[in-house]
């Protein structure tokens, strides 16, 4: 079965997203998508809303921005990833952990405690964890996680 | 999800917000490395679909993820 226009962009967008975050550790806004694949805004935008509404990314809540292409974050945070000689952010430790998962690289992830603020480390080397410390907690049960994206 | 030093500060911080400490709700980063790798690891390629329920299901349980707080159907 053949895709949809929509979907087909949908499609269009999400690829260019998400290689242009791996690639530059940015992630790109709308204005620069709709620039790179010769489309008009609003229908980035709408792509952007789609994509969303399929929990593929998290828009900002009031520009229409990408906030996360998850796992990599557009701004920075305090879950920031060394990898490749670049700095990609992650908007929580599981995404920061994502970020060298999803580019199959050597990574040193950087976060503070959530509860004193002292920074802790973790590398991922040769595709293991080569170090560790501290403790992940989630405060939100599985089935809630996207009732509020932003505080889980 | 955020990463803590220890019981105690998570402890601290569930307190502060009156949030309940659940049983489960715990990882060690070991198990985090596993999650993400399972999770993302094909996010950025031209094939990634969205996991199903049930494949998130058995995702989640081969970290040991399971229980009453991993559980994804509602009711």
């Amino acid at each position: 079965m053949m895709a949809s226009a929509s979907e087909a962009l949908s499609r269009d967008v999400r690829l260019y997203v998400f290689r242009r975050a791996a690639e530059s550790a940015r992630v790109p806004q709308p204005a620069q998508i709709a620039e790179a694949l010769r489309r008009p805004l609003p229908d980035i935008q709408e792509a952007l809303k789609q994509l969303a509404a399929g929990k593929v990314l998290i828009l900002a809540p009031n520009d229409g921005n990408i906030w996360a292409a998850n796992p990599f974050c557009a701004v920075p945070s305090g879950f920031r990833v060394e990898a490749g000689g670049k700095t990609y952010w992650g908007i929580c430790i599981w995404d920061a952990l994502g970020i060298p998962a999803a580019l199959g690289t050597d990574a040193v992830i950087r976060a503070p405690c959530g509860d004193c603020g002292q920074p802790m480390s973790l590398e991922v080397k040769d595709g293991t964890l080569a170090h560790g410390e501290g403790i992940i907690h989630f405060a939100v049960p599985a089935h809630h996680w996207w009732d509020n994206i932003g505080f889980t | 999800m955020l990463l803590f030093r220890g019981e105690e500060h998570i402890d601290r911080w569930c307190s502060a917000r009156d949030l309940p400490r659940a049983e489960g709700a715990t990882l060690t980063p070991a198990q985090g490395w596993q999650l993400a790798q399972a999770w993302y690891k094909d996010k950025v390629k031209p094939q990634w679909r969205r996991h199903t329920l049930e494949e998130t299901e058995a995702l989640l349980a081969d970290v040991g993820l399971t229980g009453p707080f991993w559980n994804l159907r509602k009711g």
